[in-house]
């Protein structure tokens, strides 16, 4: 028999120095928080990856040279993407004259859909049924929208001294004739613009060099992660079974090597599903006549965000649908295609959720990790309420590898018979 | 009893095993290379295994496994001693086998996860050496010819088990045979 004394030492050992781990483990969570999503993403884009690693070191070439090819490529698409996102991000000018198009836009939108020539008139029976539901809303985002006495002067100030094309003139002209715009005069406190713009990295206040000092300080750790991840040779998981004791020691084993093809096998699913909608919104939205950049910029948001459950198609449609408002000159490239850039969208859309859900989510997907619908909206909604987009975005991958570690070490402690 | 044509059940633990004296200053590529799973490969090939291989301690009492555990992997005894043990109609552990320095037990395991057809048991202080299929799997993704190679050996080394089993087994019956005879006859 095992000294009971020397177990009892060793229980009382083992706690505190969890204890120990623990306190010290949740104090750098806390005071290194802006490296968590670095690192997450660096270990995510490693997991990706591993496949592609392996096959090329099948291919014969050595794993070092396998693993800066595929961050090579890496930091390209992450190059192409970052400087398309920018190069879209408006000045404070710009940003007041893209207010001006959309209030405008949405007003003559507004007026169709109600039927109405002017605020003033009778409208269709749509009008008579909801439109004084509607009225309270529309207010809301046009007092949003609503340039005040001070950006007025900004807005004049950089209409002299650049040529500003005569249409987004008129449309600032026509909005002036708006009843909203004395309302929104008085009313409108805190500048729509300073939202916005806060919402945005400061790439309009600050140089170029700036920015990316400041972008680097913590994403630097973001390539390193990625390289020592795929560099592992199973140093890590050397270093976390030596700590399990020799009874658990074959499950943990088992445990990490099911949850680890899981999780891999649902991550690189997700980002495949992703480029997938993303692809197709592209291919859409250029056959209906959106410019290239606009369709790329938009293809790109609306993938990303189609990883969200629920809300993430709804996201990418109004980013097109935004887009649709202000567009002009809309030239479809099929002649059954809509010339109405918003019905375009909406059509678009639809289709790839539809795609999504008939064929891409099967194929690439499949039923490996169902989820409750409602575990997902509750995820969701609380992962936007911790974390903000980041939050909704690994809302579910989160819950999805919870739930595999736990269904997994459930089984494992079965049969390995540490619990009935 | 036991005679001179006694089935050596034993053997089917050390047939195919060396016992080899595994020196305690051994590096674990030395200790690998013992193994005759992996003895035909070169010091590169061991290195590149070694970085999967998981060395374990175990106290006197202690148990590597249990009989009815999946198998997740295969271990080759560094220092000490194991006794491969199974419950008999009593719910009492009874020896099959003793097993040494140098010796491996539970290599089925790299093949599939069925559950463990006997516990192993430490007697004394033991340093094991545990590869896990998994990794085993893995290395047939990174290195296919090491892996290749090492499932090869496997297969050649379980094949020959399985015929050893089949001649006991014929043994087996043709005693049973004698013997009933003879209690016709008596």
């Amino acid at each position: 028999m095992r000294d009971k004394d020397r177990q009892n030492r060793s229980r009382v050992f083992y706690f505190v120095l969890f204890l120990f781990f623990l306190t010290v483990f949740g104090y750098l969570l806390v005071a290194l928080s802006n490296l968590i999503l670095p690192v997450v993403l660096g270990t995510l884009a490693a997991y990706i990856s591993l496949p592609a690693v392996n096959y090329l070191r099948r291919k014969g070439l050595p794993k070092g040279i396998a693993i800066l090819i595929l961050l090579g490529i890496f930091s390209f698409i992450i190059f192409v993407i970052g400087e398309k996102i920018i190069s879209f991000i408006p000045s404070e000018e710009e940003s007041l004259e893209l207010r001006v198009q959309l209030q405008y836009k949405l007003n003559e939108n507004f007026l169709d859909f109600l039927g109405k020539k002017d605020f003033k008139s009778e409208g269709n029976i749509i009008d008579n049924l909801i439109g004084k539901e509607l009225y309270p809303i529309f207010k809301t985002v046009n007092s949003f929208l609503a340039l005040d006495d001070k950006e007025k002067k900004i807005f004049k100030h950089y209409a002299d001294s650049i040529k500003i094309p005569q249409r987004v003139l008129f449309f600032f002209n026509e909005n002036q004739k708006h009843p909203f715009e004395a309302l929104v005069s008085k009313n409108n406190k805190d500048s729509a613009n300073s939202k916005i713009l806060s919402a945005v990295p400061d790439v309009t206040y600050h140089s170029k060099i700036a920015v990316f000092l400041k972008a680097i300080s913590n994403w630097i750790i973001l390539p390193f992660v990625f390289i020592f991840v795929l560099i592992d040779e199973g140093e890590i998981k050397n270093f976390l079974l030596s700590i399990v004791p020799n009874r658990y020691f074959e499950m943990v084993f088992t445990t990490i090597s099911n949850v680890d093809k899981a999780i891999g096998n649902y991550l690189r699913g997700t980002i495949l599903q992703s480029t997938l909608v993303g692809m197709t919104i592209f291919i859409g939205l250029l056959l209906i006549g959106f410019n290239i950049q606009a369709a790329i910029l938009i293809g790109i948001i609306a993938g990303i965000s189609n990883a969200i459950p629920f809300l993430g198609p709804i996201i990418g449609l109004l980013t097109g649908l935004l887009y649709a408002l202000i567009v002009e000159g809309i030239d479809p490239l099929l002649p059954f295609l809509p010339d109405n850039p918003v019905v375009g969208v909406i059509i678009v859309v639809v289709i790839a959720q539809l795609l999504d859900n008939a064929l891409f989510q099967p194929l690439v997907l499949g039923k490996a990790v169902n989820l409750h619908p409602l575990v997902v909206v509750i995820g969701v909604t609380g992962g936007s309420i911790i974390a903000g987009f980041w939050g909704m975005l690994f809302a579910i991958p989160t819950i999805v590898i919870f739930k595999v570690v736990i269904a997994n070490l459930y089984k494992q402690a079965k049969e390995y018979f540490i619990i009935y | 009893m036991e005679g001179k044509n006694e089935l050596k059940i034993k053997s089917l633990w050390k047939d195919y095993s060396k016992e080899i004296f595994a020196g305690k200053g051994d590096s674990l590529v030395d200790v690998l290379h013992k193994i005759p799973l992996f003895n035909k490969l070169n010091k590169h090939e061991l290195k590149i295994v070694s970085k999967f291989a998981y060395e374990r301690s175990y106290e006197p009492e202690e148990f590597v496994f249990q009989a009815g555990q999946p198998g997740a992997a295969m271990f080759m005894i560094k220092e000490g001693e194991i006794s491969i043990v199974k419950k008999n109609n009593e719910n009492e552990f009874v020896e099959i086998a003793r097993l040494k320095e140098g010796e491996v037990f539970g290599e089925l395991a790299l093949l599939d996860s069925s559950p463990r057809s006997a516990g192993a048991l430490a007697l004394t202080h033991v340093k094991a050496i545990a590869i896990f299929r998994e990794d085993l799997n893995n290395l047939l993704e990174t290195h296919p010819d090491i892996g290749g190679r090492i499932m090869q050996y496997l297969a050649i080394i379980t094949g020959k088990r399985l015929k050893e089993t089949t001649n006991l087994l014929i043994q087996l019956e043709d005693k049973l045979t004698k013997l009933k005879e003879n209690c016709n006859e008596g």
